[in-house]
């Protein structure tokens, strides 16, 4: 039952490691990185959890809850990165540019 | 009478009927126009059957599958949701009206608009009858998904960097929604937002969970201070785009929290449930001030009314420290009501803007030459919105502003009272601003094009809206108590009836 | 008996601590490429994690789209991304960063120190723009979070009811076998209905981007293009083993879908094509499919004094099969086309 723990607690570390990445990094394809290592954390943390109760089944409507999220989570990153190119294509930048540098 | 088709009908067809026809224009681009418009036509029909059920039977709580809630997901409609479905259909019935003319010289633009928004208003009327929380996040993000990739649409690199910017913020403010979800789950194994308000308990779980979802439904709403991305992507998609983007979007993030507060959060004990609405309040506050003044400087039509809205959001936030006490639900209503009205004024002011933009070729406020004696039909919505917006009687926006002045004044709150009178004369300045410079003309004559009718008459009768919205209060006020939705808290909506497959179920005593 | 308890205990510690060490390596690696792989590396553990969990479910879906599909879909945006930088530096004189300076640089870590790199290359390498006294400043503040939410977790050690009873006691109802299964297709369909309508938003959002070149179109390799061949109907006869495991095993039309998917962009890179006449409507409604099936079965039941989405007792085994049938076919489909990235 301490993995459980253990996994939950890594969940957490995702989160706030991919947090931290979000706002730190500059170049847009990390920040989409970022983003899914964010969510691999709450995942961690949904469906981690549903493995508490000692020796029982796991709960399985976190799981599934889970394998909705990384559906979501890869729909999510295809749009983000086909814009990223979209981008890149449109001004030469991977990154965001201050607001009406373009006018 | 009987009624055709029962509320869970209704419903069900609140959330078909868009997501089928957004199938329907991916397979057949060419009849987009169509479809699109027949399909706002149903969901106005849709929502005003459900609507009349409301008002005819009480609070509608129905199980999607054989299965209630927790194992299933329940959908819920009461007095809140009823009003913002009403909202989103005007709006959208209106905007769509003005979508075929507009994109008319764009086929590639429209040829996407048409699923996309679609599919944006799936999430918009799921959004309103959901009461599962996990369901919530799937439409927060089918909602954040489609609103970002309609702000792209017009593919220049202001609109791609926006909709970049967009795309994270409203990615980063469901993870933390979905955070909030799993400890609740875990702490009191359900996401029904019913039995979770039955059960939900102060502790470090539910603190920890409200704050992760008010900080990411924060940072949706563009509460100042994240109200960072707003202006540019409002700013720079198509006008119909930031129509929807600035009159439905945001509220449904709004929405969403309030529903949490009242459903979940307001009735716990403990330092953090009585210091939020406070910071909320004040943080509502700043963005009136801030967001006014910002207005006031911009210099391009769309940005003005861009930054109108980063104002109007904040008077939606400072209800939130006036209902602790009695008279609270004044103050809800007033939330409400201006939600309603700033929804149909500012589609109207967008869309106007989009008629001017067409006319002139540009938006730069300064050039707008004579646009009122040239076309006056859509001058006359953006003053009209502007009206509503400043909240001159008898527009929706003075009901909504006067009712939260009574609730300010009866709890001797009047810093809030001041901010509320400071943000109109503010508005007034800004929407001025714009009025005085169509009526004078530049020094070099500007030609105009031709502005096709169903553009000015669409954002006209949306102002209409908004004016009209200030005679319909007796209307409102029955439709908003039904379910008592900021009296009790939803569990008291009759939960025998949870488990009869399709029923109606009757308001508790 | 006590070394025996701490063996497990010892391998998720390990397991745990490389997890975070993988995402903090691919998070700030300066390298972009190397970022990308040790990011799948990480899907790959967390597959493994998935597993000591007990949740296979999760595994299959966890290697097949968090670290394949999704690792796929970075790999291809890098590489088209570097082809248009390498572009700009033909193109551009004064600066003399030339393609193989480009990858180079890309390719390893240590290029800081080369002088041929573009503009935005040397953005890559610095990685952040913020200064170091914030991003410490910021490191600190998130501390707070860390604390708070990791004594949560501790609070949540204590198991609480979940649904797993409910789940199991109308198993039996729900038309499969296997309760993740019951919970993705019946429980909670709705929500499932939704996430493929989501997935599909994806592709028409990245449709109306449009200006994104098509993959692929470069000539094939012939060892690739036989191995494609002999790959791609074994890959679909996985898939349909995968949809039909799915109802009483770990498994389902997701982890089928993608699998169809590879199948698709491994055919399409041995150079295999839609025909020209099948891109328009065919192909569009092969993509809209799923949620088609799936919404109209909904609704349909409707028609029988069944509520929404509630198939009928005795109708929910092939309904639901069907609504997997088709959802594969189109998860597939969509997954391809993602990758692929340009409109037909």
């Amino acid at each position: 039952m301490t993995s459980v723990l253990v996994f939950a607690l890594a969940g957490v570390g995702l989160i706030v490691l991919g947090f931290y990445a979000l706002l730190v990094q500059r170049h847009l394809l990390r920040k989409v990185l970022a983003f899914n290592v964010i969510s691999s954390g709450i995942f961690l943390l949904l469906a981690g959890l549903a493995r508490r109760a000692p020796g029982a089944e796991p709960d399985p409507v976190p799981q599934a809850m889970v394998l909705t999220g990384i559906v979501v989570a890869v729909a999510a990153t295809a749009l983000a990165l086909a814009m990223i190119q979209a981008l890149r294509a449109a001004t030469g930048r991977t990154w965001l540019g201050d607001d009406g540098d373009e006018e | 009478m009987p009624m055709p088709l029962s509320g869970a009908e209704w419903a069900a067809a609140l959330v078909f009927v868009p997501l089928l026809a957004a199938l329907a224009c991916f397979l057949v681009p060419r009849a987009a126009n169509w479809l699109g418009l027949l399909a706002a036509t149903l969901i106005l029909f849709a929502t005003l059957g459900l609507v009349r059920g409301l008002l005819g039977d009480g609070p509608l709580r129905v199980a999607v599958g054989a299965w209630a809630a927790p194992l299933g997901i329940d959908l819920v409609a009461d007095g809140l949701s009823a009003v913002l479905l009403l909202m989103t259909a005007l709006v959208g019935l209106g905007v769509s009206a003005f979508a075929p003319a507009y994109f008319a010289e764009h086929s590639e633009q429209r040829r996407w608009f048409w699923p996309l928004w679609l599919l944006l208003w799936t999430a918009l009327n799921g959004l309103y009858l959901a009461a599962d929380l996990f369901n919530l996040y799937v439409m927060l993000e089918l909602l954040g998904l489609s609103a970002a990739a309609l702000t792209a649409l017009s593919g220049s690199a202001t609109a791609l960097n926006a909709a970049m910017r967009y795309l994270f913020v409203s990615l980063l403010g469901s993870a933390a929604y979905l955070l909030g979800v799993a400890l609740l789950y875990h702490g009191y194994g359900t996401v029904d937002m019913v039995l979770l308000g039955e059960r939900l308990e102060a502790g470090a779980v539910a603190s920890a969970a409200l704050l992760a979802m008010v900080a990411g439904l924060l940072l949706k709403t563009a509460l100042w201070p994240f109200h960072f991305w707003l202006a540019p992507a409002h700013g720079s998609a198509p006008a119909p785009v930031s129509a929807l983007l600035s009159a439905l979007v945001i509220k449904a993030s709004f929405y969403l929290l309030l529903r949490l507060w009242l459903a979940l959060f307001s009735g716990l004990a403990g330092l953090l449930p009585t210091l939020l609405p406070e910071l909320l309040g004040l943080l509502g506050a700043a963005a009136i001030l801030w967001g006014s003044v910002q207005a006031l400087r911009q210099r391009r039509l769309k940005l003005l009314i861009a930054y109108s809205t980063v104002a109007q959001v904040g008077y939606l936030f400072l209800a939130f420290p006036l209902t602790g006490v009695q008279a609270g639900e004044i103050a809800w209503r007033a939330v409400l009501y201006l939600a309603l009205a700033h929804g149909l004024a500012k589609a109207a002011m967008f869309l106007s803007a989009g008629g001017l933009l067409r006319f002139a070729g540009h938006d730069r406020i300064a050039d707008l030459d004579r646009a009122a004696q040239r076309l006056p039909l859509t001058l006359t919505a953006f003053v009209l919105g502007g009206v509503s917006i400043m909240g001159l009687p008898p527009s929706g926006g003075f009901i909504g502003k006067w009712l939260l002045l009574e609730a300010a004044f009866t709890q001797g709150r009047w810093g809030l009272a001041l901010v509320v009178l400071v943000g109109g004369i503010l508005a007034a300045g800004y929407v001025f601003k714009v009025i005085g410079y169509a009526f004078t003309a530049t020094k070099i004559a500007q030609e105009g094009e031709a502005v096709p009718l169903a553009m000015q008459w669409s954002a006209l009768l949306l102002a209409f809206g908004a004016i009209l919205l200030g005679f319909a209060a007796p209307w409102f006020w029955p439709l908003l108590e039904v379910g008592a939705p900021f009296a009790a808290p939803l569990a008291e909506i009759g939960t025998e009836a949870i488990a009869e497959v399709g029923a109606v179920s009757e308001a508790a005593p | 008996m006590a070394s025996l308890n701490l063996l497990p205990l010892a391998i998720d510690l390990v397991l745990a601590l490389t997890l975070l060490w993988l995402a903090w390596r691919a998070l700030s690696s300066p390298d972009l490429f190397r970022a990308v792989v040790l990011f799948i590396a990480l899907g790959l553990v967390l597959g493994l994690v998935w597993v000591r969990l007990d949740a296979v479910d999760i595994a299959l879906a966890e290697i097949a789209l968090g670290a394949g599909v999704t690792g796929a879909l970075l790999l291809a945006a890098l590489a088209k991304l570097q082809s248009a930088e390498a572009e700009t530096a033909d193109a551009s004189t004064e600066q003399e960063g030339d393609w193989q300076g480009c990858s180079q640089a890309l390719a390893e870590p240590d290029a800081k120190s080369k002088p041929t790199l573009t503009a935005s290359a040397t953005m890559d390498a610095t990685g952040s723009a913020m200064p170091i006294a914030l991003r410490i400043l910021l490191a600190l503040l998130l501390l707070v979070p860390l604390a708070g939410l990791g004594w949560v977790v501790w609070q949540l050690w204590l198991p609480a009811p979940g649904l797993t009873d409910l789940v199991a006691a109308r198993l039996e109802a729900s038309g499969v076998a296997h309760p993740v299964t019951a919970v993705l297709l019946n429980f909670r369909g709705y929500d499932t209905l939704l996430e493929l309508a989501v997935l599909l938003l994806a592709l028409l959002g990245v449709w109306s981007l449009s200006s994104a070149p098509h993959l692929g179109d470069e000539e094939q390799e012939p060892a690739l293009a036989a191995l494609s061949r002999l790959l791609a109907p074994l890959m679909i006869l996985v898939a349909a083993y995968l949809v039909w495991v799915g109802a009483h095993a770990p498994g389902g039309a997701f982890q089928a879908g993608s699998v169809l998917g590879a199948a698709g962009v491994l055919l399409r890179l041995s150079g295999w094509r839609v025909p020209p006449r099948a891109t328009g409507w065919p192909l569009r409604l092969v993509l809209v499919l799923g949620v088609v099936v799936f919404a109209c079965m909904g609704l349909v039941v409707m028609a029988f004094g069944q509520p929404l989405l509630g198939y009928p007792p005795g109708w929910a085994k092939p309904a639901l099969l069907a609504i997997e049938l088709a959802a594969t076919l189109s998860i597939g489909a969509i997954l391809a086309a993602l990758f692929i990235g340009g409109r037909p």
